[in-house]
């Protein structure tokens, strides 16, 4: 288990921990956006950048990484507030503010290191969209794969096959889930579900009516873990009522 | 997807035929379906995702990604006017505003006919030829606006 320091703090962490965990296990915040416990690290968002040193190298020789898919390595410095980690992290804070000048997380973030107002030309037709990929990665992820990111440069957006409601979607509302700026637009309810532009019949509890999650859904994963379609369209109240009247009769035995 | 027509997917089906249907193959494929078509349709898009086994929705990405594909239907012929900055002070200007009078099309469009697709690039790295206008396979350079119509003819010739 490599042994590292982290601002001065001495962590040790297991071999597979990217500088983020180190990090994190010595109790230092880094900012991130396109990061999330689950999914493999991107280095899309450049926020978590740190200043890392190896074992071998001189004193004074740091190299900007991204702390998030950066693997640790035994006798490592890092260092994560450096002026130019600093810097670094409000140049990319001024960009995401060009880009997103009126979503409220950006803006908070970018308030966290002193920036107001852009200082390059804000995006005159704005959403919230920062391009973080957790989206697509999450559907991926799943192993759908409904949504990807098209086109490229300033035109980059995030949208389904010919911009048409996506024939693999299965309307489990992740990737609206995991956004951090919420800008998936989606609505549910007890019986439809609409995401993409893509309807969805939700699948409802046969005893309590309760809708559980989309039929394209549960057949998703039931056809790739192998349990039973009537396990997805109990709800977790008629699982709780399950087991309880379970409890009941191993009572009555004892 | 519902309004256009669908496409003679026999092509595509020979162009899978000679690649492995595995991931890797999907722009060489794509490139050999372009080449087929003059675009990439729709439906050959669904058919190359469902062999190759790749989501529909990569391969989108990876055709709106690469400015050498277009899904729109383009023109036999493939008219280009270099705007870089050697061409754009020599008057690049000019040839798209005689191309647009003559053929009736700006920049990234295509004519009724088929015959001809406008677009403008950025730099084909032949400045010392500025102005650049590129017909199909032919370079036309010190380009002048009143001699488009035989820029046209000529290379617009040798494509049929």
């Amino acid at each position: 288990m490599p042994t590292l320091k982290v601002n001065g703090r001495r962590v040790t962490v297991d071999s597979d921990a990217t500088l983020l965990d180190a990090a994190r296990a010595a109790g230092v915040e880094v900012p991130t956006l396109c990061q999330f416990d689950g999914l493999e690290p991107w280095g899309g968002c450049r926020l978590c950048v740190v200043d890392m040193s190896q074992a071998n190298w001189d004193d004074d020789w740091f190299k900007v990484v991204t702390a998030c898919n950066h693997p640790v390595d035994e006798g490592m410095t890092v260092i994560t507030d450096s002026d130019r980690i600093i810097e670094t992290r409000r140049v990319v804070l001024d960009l995401l503010l060009a880009r997103c000048p009126d979503t409220p997380l950006i803006q908070q973030w970018a308030l966290e290191y002193g920036i107001e107002q852009t200082s390059y030309t804000p995006n005159p037709d704005p959403d919230d969209c920062i391009l973080c990929g957790l989206c697509t990665r999450v559907c991926d992820h799943i192993g759908v794969s409904a949504i990807s990111s098209i086109n490229r440069g300033w035109g980059r957006e995030i949208a389904p096959p010919f911009n048409q409601p996506p024939p693999d979607c299965i309307g489990c509302l992740a990737c609206a889930e995991i956004c951090p700026t919420d800008c998936i637009p989606f609505e549910t309810s007890n019986v439809r579900r609409k995401i993409w532009g893509k309807e969805f019949e939700m699948l409802r509890d046969p005893k309590t009516g309760e809708a559980v999650i989309t039929k394209e859904q549960a057949e998703h994963f039931a056809e790739r873990s192998g349990v039973p379609m009537t396990y997805f369209e109990t709800s977790d109240r008629s699982k709780r009522r399950e087991m309880a009247k379970t409890f009941e009769k191993l009572q009555v035995v004892k | 997807m519902a309004e256009t027509p669908c496409s003679d997917l026999s092509k595509a089906e020979e162009i899978l035929g000679r690649y492995p249907q595995e991931e890797p193959a999907l722009i060489q494929v794509l490139q050999d379906v372009h080449r087929a078509y003059n675009y990439l349709p729709c439906d050959v898009l669904e058919r190359v995702a469902e062999a190759l086994e790749v989501p529909l929705a990569k391969v989108f990405s990876v055709s709106t990604f690469y400015k050498a594909f277009s899904l729109e239907p383009q023109g036999d012929t493939i008219v280009k006017v270099c705007t870089g900055t050697a061409c754009h002070i020599r008057g690049a200007g000019q040839l798209v505003e005689e191309l647009e009078r003559q053929l009736g099309v700006g920049p990234d469009e295509t004519t009724e006919d088929f015959k001809f697709t406008v677009k403008t690039v950025n730099c084909v790295g032949a400045c010392a030829m500025a102005p650049l206008v590129i017909v199909g396979e032919k370079y036309f350079g010190s380009a002048k606006p009143a001699r488009v119509s035989k820029y046209l003819t000529e290379g617009g010739a040798d494509e049929n």
